[in-house]
Order: C-alpha cells, then structure tokens, then sequence
C-alpha cells in the first residue's frame, strides 16, 4: 500500500511536470467548446434575416405581409440590388430577394453554401405563401408541427458540449497508455522499474487512478466553462455522469492498451492514437451529425466507440432520450474493454522491448 | 543553386519517407475534403438522404379522400420514381390489424430516441376540414400533424420535405377547384452573389480551403517539428560544421516547405476537379498568387512558433493549441460572422482569414469580404513580423 501511494505521487508529479499533456487534456476541450460555441451558434438559434429589393410596387404589400408572417424571419431592405450585395457580401443579411413585379428573385451568397438547403427551404415558403396570397387564397392544408423528445436537443451547443467531453475522455484515456507509458518504454524507465520490487499492477493502477482523477476534474471544468459562458441547458445525472466518465476513461485506456499491443515501436503507438483519434472526431457524429452522413459513412460512424460515449453522455447530462438498457449496455461494453485489455498492458510493461 | 535544389529535395524525400508525415500531409487533407464534401456536398439535395418517417392515418370518418390522398403522396415518395427519382422516405406504417394510437405512441418515442425523422399523423375529419376550406373560402383549413425533434437535422429536414410536398398539394387542389391560376403564379429565379452568374457548389467552396488548410499545416506542425527536433538531437550542430549557412539553409528548407505544398495541390486539386465535381481553377496568375502567398506565409509562421518554443514537444503543442482555432476562425470550412469582440478580433489578425478570402474572391467562389491589398497585406506583415521575430529569437543550436 505504501508503494503504491508513493507511485500515485510520483504519477501525479510525473503529469503535473507535462505541461503538454495538461494543455492537451484541460485547454484544448476549452479551446473546442470556446471556438465551436460562439462559430457554431453558441448564442442559440437566430431568425434568417432576408435583405428586401423593391423595383416594383405591383403587389408589393402582399409579399410585406407574406415576409411579415414567416416564422423566424426577418426582412431588412435596401434600395437598390448594389446595396443588397454589399450587405450578403459582409454577411448584415443572410439571403436576399428582388421584386420586379413579376419575378421574385432570390440572391444567396456562394459563401454559405452549408447554409442553403434551410436559406431554399425558407426560400419556398415565402413563395408559396406568396403565390397563394397573390390571387387572394388562404391554404387549405398545412403542416402543423409538434416538437417531441427534449427541449436541450433543439439548441446545437447542448449536443457538442457533452460530444466534446466524450472526444476529451477519448483522447486522454488513449494517450495515457499509447503516449504516456509507450514513452516511459521507449526511454527504458519501465525496464529500470521493472527490476525494482514494484509490481506491475500497482503502477498501472497508479497510472490508472491519477488519470481518472485528472479526466474527471477536465470534463467538470469543460461542463461548468459551458455553462457559465455558453449557458447551455444541461441537467446532468451526477451518479450516472461520473460512472460513466470513470467507465469510459478506463474503456479508452483498454483501447489505448490494444493499439499499444498493436504496433512494432512504442512512439508509433502514439501515432496512430493520434491518427485515430482526429478520424473518430469526424466521425462520431460531434460536429457533424451522423443522420445527415452518406449510409457508408454512418455504417463506419456505428462501428466506433466515440459515437456511442458522445451519446450516452447526452443522455447523463439530460440531452436526449435513450432507453436505460441501452445506457447500461454501452457503459458494460466500454467497462469490458477495460477489464480484457488492460491486464495484457501488465505483461507489456515488464515485456522487454522488441528490437 | 543546385545546392539549394538538393537540399530541397533531400528534405522533401526524408519527409516522403516519414509515414506520419505522409499522414498529416497528404492523406489527412484527402480524406478530410472527401468526408467533408460527401457530408455536406449533397445536403438539402433529393436522395442524398433517406429519412425514416412513420405515417399513421386516423381520419376513419365517412369522407378520407384527402387523408387518402395524402397518404398516397407519401406512398409515391417513399419509392423510386418512374423517372428515376430516388425515394425520399422509408415509410413505416401500423399493420392493418395493429391500434394506430398505440403505433402513434411507439413510433412517438422512436422519435424521441433518434430512430425516426419524423412522425406524420392525419389526424380524424382531416377531408372534411380540406373540403369545407375548399367549398367556403375563409373556413379552417386542414391540418396534418408533423411530430419532428427540432434541432435535429434529418428531422428538420424531414418537416421541410413535407411542408413543401404540402405546398405542392395546396396548389394543385386549389387548381382542380379552380380557384388558383397556374398563369399567374410567381415566377422565381435564382442568382449568386459575386459569382458571375454561376452557381457555385459546396466543393467550390470548400476546396480553396482544403488547399489551403493543407498548407497551414504544413508550416504550422512542418517547421517547428522539423528544425526543433533537429536542433534537439543535435543534428543542426552537425550542419553548421560544413561549409553550408544558415541562410542557405534556411532557403533549402523553405524548398522543401515549398515543394510539400506543390505536391499537396497536385493531389486535391485533380481530386477535387475530376473526382468530386469542383469547377474551381488555379491555373490564373491571382489564385496562383494567393497560394504561393499562402505557402510563404505560412513558412513563416512556422517558424515564429519555432522560435516561441524551447524544445520540439513544445513546438508541436503550442502547434496543437493554436492549429483548431485558426482552422476555425478563418472561414475555411464555414463562414465565420456574429463573434464577440475577442473572437472577432482573432479572426481579424489571422492571416489564413485574408487568404481564403482573397483566394476564394480570385476564384470566383463569392463577393469578397475584404478589399483585395488587404488580403495581400495583411499576410505580408505576418511574413515581416514573423521575420523579425524569428531573427531575434530562434536559436539554431543547443545551449547557444
């Protein structure tokens, strides 16, 4: 037991003393949530806005009322269509629309291309809205909507923030093992250890134990910067989050165990840790969600890890919805990794290099 | 000069031979640009997605022309078109034996749980109020339930799909009544701003940037991790008793730097123009301008964060740290617009802003945000201040 409370210190020391792995572990989420919070809509949903170019006045009050009664819309105008280019091309408007009097006309710019299946969408309501309202006609059907699951899912920060500790857990978990112990190999400290009474159990464990701590304490400072900069809506299940971060970080130290055991050289492991770990951020569904993915591309998002800790750490932090022995499986499937894979790590660290 | 040449070349097959380097270098930008455009490249459009929808029709009354109307509307959306057209839907429906309600609530919850896009339900005297709008104008009009998750793209999607399919239904009955003028319906035209009247697709858009992206990383990770690491292992001291100089040097290095980025062009540019349908063209004296600014600037910057960093792991994490924010807050894969101040004024002094909007404008892939000397300017006074920055402070041995 002293042993060990002395190789928890020096583990802790060891990771105190990397000043590349702290950044790495406690900046880079914050740096993630800071960028893809205020980029990506971290003030929450805001109304299109349309710049309005009149040439006409040939039903030009019915297309005001029509502008007027779009949901989440809002109309700006300008007198000419130079000055509507302007304002598209420094981004006052979103699209823009010219009316000649017979001609509605809609102006987008090349730039947000991502944007324009909703800008076209919006795009189409007004015209048919207009078209209607033109020859004096109310419709006689209509799509009414209905919102169902949980309100937070509707808000796009509430979904990466929780996807962004999962990515965080991810990449600390791996590098703990492919590029923290592969590096005490390929400099011999583990063969110099090896030779001293410490078990090896005990120093992983140790390892263990010091990157738990410090993974939980990066995904509390990523939530609370979430909350406290972002306010996002996150009610979080504390038993369930902290089962499930602990759970996870041993999981990902099991697959940071089996590339370790993979590779020839330890510094490759590293790599291809690296290599791995950028391909499942995009992935996993955590910027981009894997619904809108080509089918070949959701196939291969299903086959990894990343996408199913993204979603059940949605689910503890009160997201979206999951079924509890859905939670309950992915929680043991990630736990199993760890208990196959992390003992073979035991027979790698006292193994002697390969040459 | 053939010197220089050699050094160049040297430099660039040690980095050919590196498999991470080959990683980073080429392949990364390959498969990020066809992930990125096989995502985003085809959203929006018909059959790029297929969206999971559960339809149940709970209009049982005496009159269900229009419910059943409705219903065969999705129908014929939910297979392949006779002109070919891929379906849009996969249907799910209640079994003829099976309680719609009981459907509805599972189907509901499918929903809830991501398994479903939407769930549409024409709910009971949907005919009759379709019928009565149709016959006394003014009267309420008929209303089609659609349970959607919002937020979620694919069913935001899904609500847009069926909102213009019901447009399309309003239309033709309030035709068949005679009551709508197909002559006189809104003519509607398309127009790009900046664009010289073609429309420019999502990988127009986003392969400037790739480009250049791919020449950020270069300089960014290529630099430091290079000239740090052979400073660390003393490989540099080995250099400088030869008769090569550092300027010398240097200039062989920016070859190698140089050379990478040709070779990075070489492979995105056909893949994007022949693979991924880009119409994009480099070859013009602008463009050509930009991305040769580009590869300077950026060897520059390299260097700056070189000479910011004691030791190679270092290099590469302040490399790590800065590399996603000024990916992100430059434009290269979305536009940037509505930041707080601090982030505005990131995106302000970033280099890689100025370029993607030069070379994007140069391109024609839009109106420019920026008057054009700025975009050269901007990445000039980088170079100079990088310059000076690293002549001060970049130490080309240990202990020196």
């Amino acid at each position: 037991m002293k042993a060990f409370k002395a190789l928890l210190r020096s583990e802790l020391k060891v990771l105190l003393r990397d000043r590349t792995t702290l950044l790495l572990t406690f900046l880079l989420p914050l740096v993630f949530i800071l960028i893809f919070g205020f980029v990506m809509g971290g003030e929450g949903g805001r109304d299109s806005s349309l710049g309005l170019v009149l040439t006409s006045n040939s039903d030009a009050q019915v297309l005001r009322e029509v502008l007027a009664h779009q949901p989440s819309l809002h109309t700006v105008d300008f007198p000419d269509e130079d000055a509507l280019l302007l304002a598209l091309r420094d981004r006052r408007v979103d699209f823009g629309a010219l009316w000649d009097g017979s001609t509605l006309t809609f102006v987008y710019d090349p730039g947000r291309v991502q944007d324009q299946p909703a800008l076209t969408q919006v795009a189409q309501g007004i015209t048919a809205d207009f078209d209607l309202r033109r020859q004096g006609l109310d419709h006689v059907v209509y799509a009414q909507r209905f919102h169902v699951g949980r309100e937070a899912a509707a808000r796009w920060l509430n979904m990466t923030v929780p996807a962004i500790i999962a990515f965080s857990i991810l990449s600390a978990g791996m590098f703990a093992v492919a590029g923290h112990i592969t590096a005490m190999k390929e400099r011999k400290i583990l063969d110099r250890l090896t030779v001293s009474p410490m078990h090896p159990v005990s120093f992983l464990l140790a390892v263990v134990c010091v990157r738990m701590v410090v993974v939980y304490i990066s995904t509390l400072i990523t939530l609370f910067t979430s909350l406290a900069v972002f306010n996002v809506d996150l009610v979080v299940d504390w038993p369930r989050y902290t089962l499930f971060v602990a759970v996870a970080t041993l999981g990902m130290m099991g697959l940071g165990a089996l590339i370790t055991l993979l590779v020839r050289r330890p510094s490759s492991a590293a790599n291809l840790a690296e290599i791995l770990a950028m391909g499942m951020m995009f992935l996993s569904g955590i910027f981009f969600p894997v619904e809108i993915m080509p089918g070949f591309l959701q196939t291969l998002s299903r086959a990894l890890p990343l996408t199913y800790m993204a979603e059940a750490l949605r689910y503890t932090t009160g997201v979206v919805d999951m079924p509890p022995h859905r939670f309950l499986a992915i929680t043991a499937t990630l736990a199993s990794l760890a208990v196959v894979l992390l003992p073979a790590l035991g027979r790698y660290v006292v193994r002697p290099q390969r040459r | 000069m053939s010197a220089l040449c050699y050094l160049g070349f040297t430099g660039l097959l040690t980095a050919l031979r590196e498999r991470v380097t080959l990683f980073w270098t080429l392949l990364f930008p390959v498969l990020l640009f066809v992930l990125l455009s096989s995502i985003f490249g085809q959203v929006g459009e018909q059959g790029a997605l297929r969206l999971n929808v559960a339809f149940v029709n709970l209009d049982r009354g005496a009159d269900t022309g229009f419910a059943m109307a409705v219903e065969t509307l999705f129908e014929s959306l939910s297979v392949e078109g006779e002109d070919g057209r891929p379906p849009v839907f996969t249907l799910h429906r209640p079994v003829s034996d099976a309680d719609p309600r009981r459907f509805l609530e599972d189907e509901q919850r499918a929903l809830a749980y991501g398994r479903r896009a939407a769930v549409v339900v024409v709910p009971e005297g949907f005919s009759q109020e379709i019928g009565g709008a149709l016959r006394r104008p003014g009267e309420l009009a008929g209303k089609l339930h659609v349970h959607y998750s919002q937020g979620v793209p694919s069913s935001e999607l899904a609500a847009g799909v069926i909102d213009q399919m019901l447009a399309e239904l309003d239309r033709a009955l309030l035709a068949q009544a005679g009551r709508f003028d197909e002559d006189l319906a809104v003519r509607t035209a398309i127009q790009w701003a900046g664009s010289e009247g073609h429309n420019v697709g999502y990988i127009d858009f986003l392969l400037p940037g790739v480009v250049l992206m791919a020449f950020f990383t270069t300089g960014l990770f290529g630099v430091p991790g290079a000239i740090l690491y052979a400073r660390d292992q003393r490989i540099l001291r080995r250099y400088w008793v030869t008769p090569l100089s550092i300027p010398r040097y240097l200039a062989g290095f920016g070859l190698t730097i140089l050379g990478m980025c040709v070779l990075q062009l070489t492979v995105l540019w056909p893949l994007g123009r022949f693979a991924l349908g880009a119409r994009v063209s480099f070859a013009a004296a602008w463009p050509a301008a930009y991305l040769a600014l580009a590869a300077v600037t950026f060897l520059s910057f390299g260097f700056l964060v070189a000479s910011l960093a004691k030791t190679a792991n270092a290099g590469q994490a302040i490399a790590n740290i800065i590399n996603m924010p000024m990916l992100f807050l430059s434009g290269v894969f979305f536009p940037v617009a509505d930041l707080p101040s601090v982030l505005q004024a990131m995106v302000y002094a970033n280099p890689l802003t100025y370029l993607v909007d030069g070379l994007r404008t140069s391109l024609g892939v839009g109106a420019g945000q920026f008057a054009p000397w700025l975009t050269l300017a901007v990445p000039l006074g980088w170079i100079s201040v990088s310059a000076v920055v690293t002549s001060r402070r970049l130490h080309w041995d240990v202990g020196r």
